[in-house]
This record gives structure tokens, C-alpha cells and sequence, in this order.
């Protein structure tokens, strides 16, 4: 077993920088803005504050000395807390993905960061590691994809423990050789252009600026300024046109470069055992999976997508896909692939899935069956409408040009949702695919089906229909649904759902450990 | 082979429908206590009159539970068939729409056997099986069928698939 070490020293520094981060604004008001405020409040307000930064830093430090970690090559060993102490073993097999993140403040350093998401249920189902040397994260890395070949290495960091001599064999690790590695994919300028259109992140800019006037306005009151700005605009027509003009430029030059950061350095890459997926321009974010890892894949098209002939495709896992927030995950392996690239990059990264493009469609007496079931979304909406009245824009009769116009989105919705909707089972692959106005193409093999659901009311027992439902692992739990399918499908299906066992392949080694609780 | 995929087989205890109608009886004449106190409350105070048309309204559906609950339990012990061999658990259950289950016990992580006061009066319990994404239950099982039951799922589910 390897040695225990502690995380990275500037694992304090970036708690820190973290907490001057969050608290500079509570700073800026209780000792700049409202310094000459001398009532109760704000007095022992001040003293708390700083209360309350000395213990985040101390507490910081404290955890990170008491923080440590090591690895065999089976499992990680972690070992965290103050005054209650835990400690966690967790093997590499459950280790479902990878995600590895270089923030602005971690390349100035030199750092990295690292989770490994597992799929255990509830809070510590990551193995974290916010601050670590570019070095120590590829040999973890290695550690966990390949724990045959790992063999330990730096012991600078280790700390001494006097009753563990370095007696273990020290053979300096080999970096995996990288050359049986593809690049599937990196987006050029044509189409990042075609995804700054579609992905509306030029409607970004003016909600942005509002949240951040709004949160300058709470700090010095420059209200009134901009209302004197605001009402010399308005008044001449010059100055309307002059700056919804300069809006909309700003919008869309600002749409541009957002796009250019957030998906600008893309990269879809793969070796024979594993998916990577790369991006960002002045944060890195990685992901990494093991393809038989990969629970299910999703090919989402909205309906500007779909225009201009894009498609999004995800990677289903069963560990979490984001580090902090959502910000940085990476669920998807591009969300603006054209869709004849996203089909044939499935395939070419998961050997085993091919994607059929001619699926079945659902039989006519399903439209009706969809048809005539009733909208409750309609319904509250009228229900809603009706009572409240609203005027809007002077017209009296609001609630029911609202309420058909509703009607008219819902029907057209439900029109595509059947026309969208298509499946096909073969060997051991299944697709479903429905949604109205988004739709949704859903490919999974039948080991990766947890359970099966069949279901039929009695108007779809009367026409002879069925609806299916699949769930697979993913954080949280997915499911997909088929409805309306004949009869005879839903028969085909279960039996096609029986025929798992010939592929699954059964665990005979730890028979103990998997005992089922009895309760 | 066909007989493979048949309808499950087994049904439940002959004892549910009359369990369920006591369960529904005990609860029904709780509630129905509650309910006459608060219009008797109503009545007596002169509280505001939307409060007495939300009472009068949880009168109607009350009675219409009544009926329900009266001619439900043989309708539920008619729908409800349950089977499992060493691959899988089949359920099927619903009056109005009819849901069947299929799990694989591979993918059971846990079984456990309850049994409410009612329940031991009739010799009943009920069996419910968690999975990685949901639990499902058989219930108003005879006591040694479901004890039966549980240590056979028991022994299926230890087999796990090599995870991925």
C-alpha cells in the first residue's frame, strides 16, 4: 500500500481565495460603504465578519492537515475530519468517469484539479481532489484507468511516518503512451458561427447586465444617475434608435464571443479503452469514461437545432458529470455536432453502437389516442385565465385568445411529438425516440436496462397499445419512455428484455460483499 | 419457451381483499370522526362560509372514497399477479391501467419482509424489493409464502453482474 499524503499546500491558498471571493462584497459594505455607520448592527456585525474569516482560515488549514489520502492498486483510502474522524475506502471499479478541471486560477499555478465520480448513492460519491500538481493527477489518473501497470513514484510530498520505512519498490512511472489516441472532433470557426446562432447566448447580455447594475445598485446608489441618462435617451427618437442599435450589435458580438469561449476549443477524442471529451479557452474543464462505462447515449435536437440541421449528443454515466457547478460539466460531447457527424461519431466512438436511422412508427390509431387525452396543462392554464381575468395590453378578451393560442401550441406539440416519435429494437440495442417541439433519441443496450415497465390503460386496451418504459443508471435516474406502441411490440419487448442474461456477464468472485440486506 | 413470457402466474392471499376492506374501514371511520367533529365545529361557531364549503366538499369526496374503498380490494386482488424465476421478478398490478414490472434479480440490492398489527391478524405481509433506481412491493403475501419468498429472492440476488 502506498503512503499517506496530504493534498496540495495550496489547497489553503485556493480555500482562501475562495472565501475572500465570496465575502468581498459583505466586506465592501460593512467597511467601505457603510463605514461611518455606527449603530449596534454594524458594529458587532464587523466583529463577527471578521470572526467568521478567521475561523473559515483556520479551519481551512486545520482541514487540510488532517486531510490525507493514498491508493493501492485497488482502492483509494481517504482519511478527513477535525474531531471526528473518517475514513473511506473506494475502489477503482466503481470509479464511472473522470472529470478533471483547470480554472483560471489553477493555470497560474501550475495546478490542476480532479474529481473521480463513482456511482454510490448519497454524499461521497466523489473522490475530490481541488488542488493538485499536473503530475500527481496524471498518476492518479493512471492509477484508477490502468491499476494494473500502476507502480508508485513521488515521494517529496509523502509524509514521514516513522514506522513505515520506504521500504516499497520505487520505479519511476512511465506516462501511458498517447498514440493510439483519435481526435473525433474539433470544431471550426464555421461551426462555432452556427452555434453562437442557435445557442440564443446573445439574449445573455442584457439579463447579465441587469444582474450586474442590480448588484453595483446595491452597494452606491447610481439609480439616479442612470435614470437622468435614461430619460435624455428616451427622449428623442435619435437616441431610441441609437441604442437599441448598439444592443443589438453589442448582443450579437457578445453572443459571438461567448460561444468562442464556452465551446471555442472543443476536442472529442478516444483510445481503444476510453472517451475524452475537452474544452474551454480560459478554464479547462476534461472528461474521461471508460466506453463500456457509458450507460446510454442521447441525441437531443431543439427546434433551432433542427433548422439549422444540429444535433446534441450525451454520454449517460452513472457517476456525477460536473465538478462545482454546472457550469463546468461536460454531459455532452458537443451540443452542436451536425447530425449525419453525431451519428457516425457514436459509432466510431463506441464500437457496438450503431445507430439505425430507419426506425418503425407508431401506428394511426395512436395519433387519436394522444389526440383526445386531456391537457392538463390546458386546462389549469383556461382554468387559471378564466378566473383571473388579465388585461393585457387593453384587450378585454385576453383570457381566451390566451387560452387558444395555448390549445394551438399544445396540439401542434403533441402533432410532432407523434410524428417525431420512432423505435427500433435490434439485437441488443434499443432507440426510442419522441418529444415535440425538442425531440430526443435514446440508445441504450438491454444490459444497461436496470427494469422494464409495461403499461395500458383501458382506452389503450380497447385499440390494442401499450406503453413502454426503460430505466437506466444515471445521477439521478433515468428513464425513458415509449407509449403508444401495439400490443404486439410491447410482447417483443419483454421477451427481447428476457434475452439480457445471454450478454451480462455475472460477478463470481466477492459473493459476500454483495449480500442483500435483510430488513 | 412462449409460456416464458406469459402473464405471471401467482396471485396474492385470498385474506387481502378482506385486510384491505378493514385497513380501508379503520381509516374511513377516522376520518370520517374528524370530518363530523369539524362540521359539527362549523356549525356550532359560524366560521367563514369558505370553510364550510371546503368541509362540505371533502364530505362529497369522502363518500365517493367509501364507495371506492367498498368495491376496490376484489378488484385490486383480481389484477395484482406476481412470478419470479432465478432471472427475473415479473409484476402486474392496476385496475384502472395495468403496469408490469420486469427486474432482474441481478439487479436487487435489497428485500425486506413487513407486517403492520393488521396485517398479523390475517396472517399477511407484505414484500418489497429495492433496486438501484426504485422499490417495489408484493403486498398481502400469506406469512410463510413471503417468507419463502424473500429468502429465494435472497439467493437469486447474490449473483451481481460484473458492474459497468
Amino acid at each position: 500500500m502506498n503512503e499517506n499524503r496530504r493534498h496540495h499546500p495550496s489547497f489553503i491558498l485556493f480555500k482562501i481565495g475562495k472565501l475572500i471571493r465570496n465575502s468581498v462584497f459583505i466586506f465592501l459594505f460593512l467597511f467601505i460603504f457603510q463605514s461611518d455607520n455606527h449603530s449596534a448592527l454594524f458594529l458587532y456585525g464587523r466583529y463577527i465578519f471578521l470572526l467568521f474569516i478567521l475561523w473559515s482560515i483556520v479551519s481551512a488549514v486545520l482541514n487540510w492537515l488532517t486531510t490525507t489520502y493514498s491508493l493501492d492498486n485497488q482502492r483509494f483510502y481517504l482519511r478527513r475530519g477535525i474531531f471526528s474522524k473518517t475514513e473511506q475506502s473506494i475502489p477503482f471499479s466503481k470509479v464511472q468517469n473522470i472529470n478533471r478541471h483547470t480554472s483560471f486560477s489553477h493555470r497560474l499555478f501550475g495546478l490542476t484539479s480532479i474529481s473521480f465520480e463513482t456511482g454510490i448513492a448519497g454524499e461521497d460519491a466523489s473522490v475530490k481532489f481541488e488542488v493538485a500538481t499536473k503530475k500527481e493527477a496524471a498518476r492518479l489518473e493512471a492509477a484508477v484507468q490502468e491499476p494494473s501497470k500502476f507502480v508508485e513514484d513521488e515521494p517529496q510530498t509523502s509524509l514521514n511516518e516513522t514506522e513505515a520505512p520506504a521500504c516499497a519498490e520505487q520505479v519511476p512511472y512511465v506516462s501511458k503512451p498517447q498514440d493510439d489516441r483519435v481526435i473525433h472532433f474539433q470544431p471550426t470557426h464555421r461551426d462555432l458561427l452556427k452555434a453562437s446562432m442557435t445557442s440564443f447566448s446573445f439574449f445573455l447580455l442584457v439579463p447579465l447586465l441587469a444582474s450586474l447594475l442590480y448588484n453595483i445598485s446595491e452597494v452606491i446608489g447610481i439609480e439616479e444617475r442612470l435614470d437622468r441618462i435614461g430619460t435624455s435617451l428616451v427622449s428623442s427618437s435619435l437616441g431610441i434608435t441609437a441604442a437599441i442599435l448598439l444592443i443589438i450589435t453589442a448582443s450579437f458580438i457578445f453572443g459571438i464571443v461567448h460561444t468562442f469561449i464556452k465551446y471555442g476549443r472543443y476536442e472529442i477524442s478516444s483510445d481503444s479503452t476510453r472517451v475524452y471529451i475537452k474544452k474551454g479557452v480560459l478554464s479547462e474543464a476534461s472528461f474521461s469514461i471508460a466506453k463500456e462505462r457509458v450507460q446510454a447515449i442521447e441525441i437531443t435536437q431543439s427546434f433551432s437545432k433542427r433548422i439549422f440541421g444540429l444535433a446534441e449528443v450525451k454520454l449517460i454515466s452513472a457517476g456525477s458529470l460536473s465538478m462545482e457547478s454546472d457550469d463546468l460539466s461536460i454531459s455532452s460531447l458537443y451540443p452542436f455536432l451536425p447530425k449525419k457527424k453525431a451519428y457516425s461519431i457514436v459509432s466510431e466512438l463506441l464500437p457496438g453502437y450503431h445507430i439505425q436511422e430507419d426506425m418503425h412508427r407508431l401506428p394511426r390509431r395512436s395519433f387519436w389516442v394522444r389526440m383526445i387525452k386531456p391537457s392538463w396543462l390546458w386546462l389549469i392554464a383556461t382554468a387559471l385565465l378564466f378566473y383571473f381575468q388579465p388585461n393585457f395590453l387593453g384587450i378585454n378578451s385576453t383570457w381566451w385568445i390566451a387560452s387558444i393560442l395555448l390549445l394551438v401550441l399544445v396540439v401542434i406539440s403533441r402533432i410532432l411529438d407523434f410524428l417525431h416519435t420512432r423505435y427500433c429494437l435490434n439485437d441488443e440495442m434499443i432507440q426510442l425516440k419522441n418529444g415535440g417541439y425538442t425531440s430526443t433519441l435514446f440508445v441504450t443496450k438491454r444490459g444497461k436496462i436496470v427494469e422494464v415497465e409495461i403499461t395500458q390503460n383501458r382506452i389503450q386496451r380497447a385499440l390494442g397499445l401499450s406503453s413502454l418504459q426503460t430505466v437506466t443508471r444515471a445521477r439521478p435516474i433515468h428513464t425513458s419512455y415509449l407509449e403508444d406502441v401495439p400490443d404486439s411490440l410491447a410482447r417483443t419487448f419483454q421477451g427481447w428484455y428476457r434475452g439480457r442474461t445471454k450478454e451480462v456477464k455475472l460477478d463470481t468472485t466477492n459473493h459476500d460483499n454483495s449480500l442483500p440486506e435483510f430488513r | 419457451m412462449n409460456d416464458h413470457y406469459a402473464a405471471p402466474r401467482h396471485s396474492l392471499s385470498p385474506n387481502a381483499v378482506k385486510y384491505w376492506r378493514m385497513e380501508e374501514l379503520i381509516s374511513n371511520v377516522i376520518a370520517g370522526v374528524i370530518l363530523a367533529v369539524l362540521l359539527y365545529l362549523d356549525w356550532l361557531f359560524g366560521w367563514y362560509s369558505w370553510i364550510g364549503w371546503v368541509l362540505i366538499g371533502l364530505a362529497v369526496i369522502f363518500l365517493i372514497g367509501i364507495v371506492w374503498s367498498i368495491l376496490s380490494p376484489p378488484l385490486t386482488y383480481k389484477s395484482w399477479r406476481y412470478d419470479l424465476d432465478e432471472e427475473f421478478l415479473h409484476l402486474q398490478f392496476g385496475i384502472w391501467s395495468r403496469t408490469e414490472q420486469l427486474v432482474p434479480m441481478t439487479k436487487i440490492q435489497a428485500v425486506s419482509l413487513t407486517q403492520g398489527p393488521l396485517m398479523r391478524k390475517y396472517k399477511l405481509a407484505s414484500l418489497s424489493v429495492e433496486t438501484m433506481g426504485s422499490s417495489h412491493a408484493i403486498p398481502a403475501l400469506p406469512k410463510e409464502k413471503a417468507a419463502e419468498l424473500r429468502v429465494k429472492i435472497a439467493h437469486f440476488a447474490k449473483i451481481k453482474e460484473v458492474e459497468q
